[in-house]
């Protein structure tokens, strides 16, 4: 019994690391084969942390923009996207 | 990667209201205030708008805890504020019955992963662990999560982080684009009151537009 729920659990975490590898930039560009659990992990991270540095920079970038506009209309422009999409 | 239509619209209204908040108390702030401020939003707007998980109850938890946001979290969290972990199951609209199914599979997925974990031989290894440690560090909320709940978090955190990174890219095109539009109306208000008004009378006939607009200079709109 506990080793049928084990072998259940190991297909559901190989599962879950493949999809997190086909999550990752690396694997969409190359197509690559199965990696290794540590791999994924340590790609996941990087990729993380890279992402963390893209949101940074676009609120610096935003928050710039924002500066040299009229606010009302920042605001009214975000409001337009919400009706829009 | 696109994200849900749901999602951008709720991130939108959220990043609204925080920037309204910002621009309230920040009018005269420093750049760096109001860059923290505009980060601030975006990820009150990723997690409201990805709505209960385990790290979007995580990330509204150490953002609560940032001295620097108390008053912006006084606004944004309302009557709840001082009790994030509360806010995080009453404030957010999700239809009961799925709430439901979500704190049985949440239970399920409990007990199964505390037998699971040491048996995993996918997981085991000291390399493995150590990325384990990294990543849950990473992840809000990740310290306190096994190995199975970390991994499932992380699919959804990635993919909620690549969401905000479009719609906030989206926004800076949206806002460049206008500040342009805005920028040329500023140069030359004549000539594009003129070209309303052409606009406007033609209105009903596309092919008089055509005519008269194709006699005229080129003029950016």
């Amino acid at each position: 019994m506990s080793s049928r729920r084990s072998r259940i659990s190991e297909e559901e975490i190989t599962e879950l690391i493949s999809k997190l590898q086909s999550l990752l930039p690396e694997t969409r560009r190359r197509g690559a084969s199965r990696a290794s659990a540590a791999k994924v992990l340590k790609e996941t991270c990087n990729y993380i942390k890279s992402l963390h540095r893209e949101v940074d920079d676009l609120s610096d970038r935003l928050s710039e923009l924002m500066a040299t506009m009229d606010v009302d209309s920042a605001q009214a422009e975000i409001v337009r996207s919400l009706f829009r999409s | 990667m696109q994200a849900a239509k749901s999602f951008v619209q709720a991130f939108l209204k959220q990043m609204l209201l925080g920037i309204q908040l910002s621009a309230v108390s920040h009018r005269s702030g420093s750049l760096q205030e109001r860059k923290s401020a505009i980060k601030l939003s975006a990820d009150v707007a990723m997690a409201v708008a990805r709505g209960s998980k385990k790290w979007t109850r995580g990330l509204i938890a150490s953002l609560s805890k940032e001295e620097q946001n108390r008053s912006f979290r006084q606004f944004v969290l309302g009557k709840d504020f001082g009790r994030p972990a509360k806010l995080c199951h009453s404030s957010w609209k999700i239809p009961r019955s799925k709430n439901i199914v979500r704190r049985s599979l949440r239970f399920l997925s409990k007990r199964k992963s505390n037998i699971r974990a040491p048996n995993s031989s996918v997981l085991a290894g000291t390399l493995v662990e150590k990325r384990t440690q990294v990543l849950k560090r990473l992840v809000p909320g990740g310290e306190s999560m096994d190995g199975f709940s970390l991994l499932d978090e992380t699919l959804d955190y990635v993919t909620c982080l690549q969401a905000q990174v479009d719609v906030m890219q989206k926004l800076m095109t949206t806002l460049e684009a206008s500040k342009h539009r805005a920028d040329s109306n500023a140069q030359c208000p004549k000539a594009k009151l003129h070209l309303l008004a052409m606009v406007g009378s033609c209105y009903s006939t596309r092919k008089g537009l055509w005519k008269r607009l194709s006699k005229r200079p080129k003029l950016t709109l």
